[in-house]
């Protein structure tokens, strides 16, 4: 399937809903990620251990020791365990079977698996069984719709380089020629200007000044124009804007049901980018330099009634990737958000030269526990460095409604994997709205006769 | 020097004030499609000709709205609905299709993940049911074997221009195998009930699926409970 049939605002259309889906479908593997976790957990404490003797007659849930005659249990027909009578669930009329294959059977409702089976019986799984039709496409269009909706890019001398062009706008006014001429004018005048500039072009100096010193090129790389648009989006987190967008965002959704709760998350986005320090807004747009995403990073989460905060023991990551391939450096240190508010940020420090860092510090969100729920814990990774832009590590996502806290799993430590930025719905959100942004901007420089 | 201060709090307030609410939206606005909070997910595709209505039909059951006017639908859409059925918390995704032949490659890819289809047609447009058949023949095609469809013959509240009797409706749902409603999205006839009824096939049809497929799940440790037999499952019932 492809949408090259389709004209840009069709697809753009499209994409859109893509785009919904995709947040939708974010929200549901966390929600399955967290029942498979419980099941894991259930048959940890199902199984019975190597290092125990047990007798022939014990119930295999709850260990206890099963009579001859009386109470002898029987054979789960699910498993094939003898299970007690305490530790079954009636499945049905006259069936029944032992608590976790009972539970195991509840996960596989619960999270589709039935029909992933079902379908899988017509449609042998080639790749991944959870990806999509819509994204794979997001994934093919995802790079190219950005593309359409930037301004005037040469299409026929893509190998074009960057240092080249910048001589040609050298003399161009910012703010207000098209937003390509901005980001090249900023950077031929990046000698010129001075510490005190306003934060927004200091923070796009400072990135176009490293990206050059790196050896990218502006418009070579398809894969690069996207977090090219994440430059321009700090641009569009200038405090005068928000007017146009939200109007732009009206017009946009003709009262569809979804345009009210975009513009929501936008406004929540924007709230707490304002009480943020200049630095994690723009990090927290996809203005960072990435490398690939390895490693684990150990956390304990527990809710102290007492004081009523969220307490995140940091304790320690391993095997991370160094933030500085070029010179094996890597001085990482953790930020932990409660999404998806973002306008609480707490931070460990800095270790240095580490790919393994010890912390064992205690992050705390004074956060009432029933607002806990629905809410998610966000702990990036990153490598600091004085001069440059922070360079992203990884991060992890933890599910904290409130119920967790009662089976007392989450406090103790736990390595978690850390994943790629991509996995974050809420960073999906603002990247979709900075391409939105960026059309009117472009409708606007074309009048001026750029 | 008392004025100024007094500003100060004043804008301060006010930006409190602003902050708050724009967290209170969005937490209002993420509500339905990021809630967690329930059992089982179901996806429900939409299909049929051009202007038979899906759209009006997705709308009154998810919004409880209707317009008149017709715009036609663009590729792919959808809309999510939890609804409390059997004790269960089920969240609907529901896919609403465009009817048009030009955008059929897009919506076909949405048929192999879909449990449930609502295949629509028009009463007062005889075209529209005449070219049931060859939806259904796609639904065969691109969707799982356990497809279950349910058979919507929409308008039903223009009487006066009926061209498709609902005996012949209900005639060829037998024929292919369908549960049959007519409805109207205008009137709020039956929208609900197609949607719950097509809930209840597809939560049979899950049960049906584990309870047929659990030897097959499980069949690796098949092997013990054969040596364990002599434990026939009435036992504990002896004493």
């Amino acid at each position: 399937m492809d949408l090259s049939l389709l004209q840009a605002l069709e697809r753009e259309r499209v994409l859109e809903v893509l785009r919904r889906d995709k947040q939708l479908r974010t929200i549901e593997e966390d929600r399955i990620r967290r029942m498979k976790y419980e099941l894991q957990d259930l048959r940890r404490k199902g199984a019975k251990s190597y290092t125990r003797q047990y007798g022939e007659r014990t119930c295999a849930r709850c260990q206890r020791p099963l009579g001859k005659f009386w109470n002898s249990g029987s054979v789960c027909r699910g498993c094939s365990h003898r299970i007690c009578r305490r530790c079954r669930v009636s499945v049905g009329a006259a069936e029944w079977k032992c608590t976790v294959c009972h539970a195991y059977r509840e996960v596989k409702f619960r999270s589709g698996e039935w029909f992933l089976e079902e379908k899988a019986k017509k449609f042998p799984v080639t790749a991944d069984k959870y990806e999509t039709v819509g994204e794979r496409l997001l994934k093919t269009y995802g790079v190219l719709s950005h593309i359409s909706v930037v301004p005037p890019t040469p299409p026929p001398h893509m190998e074009y380089p960057f240092l080249s062009r910048s001589g040609d706008f050298k003399n161009s006014k910012p703010f207000t020629k098209s937003m390509e001429d901005l980001m090249v004018s900023f950077t031929s005048h990046i000698r010129k200007m001075s510490n005190s500039q306003n934060d927004v072009r200091e923070d796009l100096l400072k990135v176009n000044n490293y990206r050059r010193g790196s050896d990218f090129h502006f418009c070579t790389q398809k894969s690069l124009s996207d977090t090219d648009i994440n430059k321009c989006k700090n641009l569009v987190k200038v405090p005068s804007l928000p007017n146009l967008f939200k109007k732009s965002k009206d017009s946009d959704h003709e009262g569809s049901s979804t345009g009210a709760e975009e513009e929501a998350s936008y406004s929540s986005e924007y709230s707490g980018g304002k009480r943020g320090s200049s630095s994690s807004i723009s990090t927290d747009c996809g203005l960072f330099e990435s490398v690939t995403v390895a490693g684990e990073l150990e956390l304990a989460v527990a809710y102290n009634n007492n004081t009523s905060s969220l307490e995140i023991t940091v304790g320690a990551c391993r095997n991370l990737t160094y933030g500085n391939a070029k010179k094996k450096k890597c001085n990482p240190y953790v930020k932990a958000y409660v999404l998806p508010e973002k306008n609480s940020k707490l931070k460990t420090s800095v270790k240095k030269n580490t790919t393994n860092p010890v912390y064992n510090e205690v992050l705390k969100f004074h956060i009432e526990r029933h607002l806990l729920y629905g809410k998610r814990l966000q702990a990036c990774v990153w490598h600091s460095r004085s001069l440059n832009r922070k360079v992203f590590l990884g991060e992890v996502l933890i599910p904290l409604d409130a119920w967790r806290f009662e089976d007392k799993a989450l406090e103790s430590f736990h390595w978690y994997p850390l994943c790629a930025k991509a996995e974050s719905p809420d960073g999906g959100a603002v990247e979709q709205e900075g391409g939105e942004m960026l059309l009117r901007i472009k409708f606007s420089s074309n009048n001026q006769g750029v | 020097m008392v004025n100024i201060i007094d500003h100060l709090i004043q804008v301060f307030l006010l930006r409190f004030l602003c902050l708050q609410m724009a967290s209170a939206t969005a937490t209002y606005g993420q509500k339905e499609s990021s809630d967690q909070n329930f059992d089982y997910m179901f996806k429900i595709l939409i299909i049929g000709n051009s202007s038979v209505g899906k759209t009006s039909f997705l709308f009154r059951y998810a919004d409880d709205s209707f317009t008149p006017a017709f715009v036609s639908t663009v590729g792919i859409d959808f809309k999510v609905k939890t609804i409390y059925r059997n004790d269960k918390r089920i969240k609907l995704q529901i896919w609403d299709t465009a009817g048009q032949e030009r955008y059929r490659t897009i919506t076909t890819a949405y048929y192999r993940g879909a449990m449930g289809f609502i295949l629509m047609y028009d009463i007062t447009n005889e075209e529209s049911f005449n070219a049931v058949q060859d939806w259904s023949t796609q639904i065969k095609t691109y969707s799982w074997d356990n497809a279950q469809v349910l058979l919507v013959g929409n308008k039903c509240d223009m009487e006066d221009e009926r061209v498709v009797s609902g005996e012949r409706g209900r005639q060829l749902s037998e024929h292919l195998g369908f549960e049959f409603f007519e409805a109207s999205a205008k009137d709020n006839i039956n929208v609900k009930q197609t949607f719950e009824r097509l809930v209840d096939i597809i939560c049979e049809k899950m049960s049906e699926s584990l309870d047929a497929g659990d030897p097959a799940v499980t069949g690796a440790k098949q092997g013990p409970q054969l040596t364990e037999q002599p434990a026939p499952p009435h036992q504990d019932c002896a004493c």
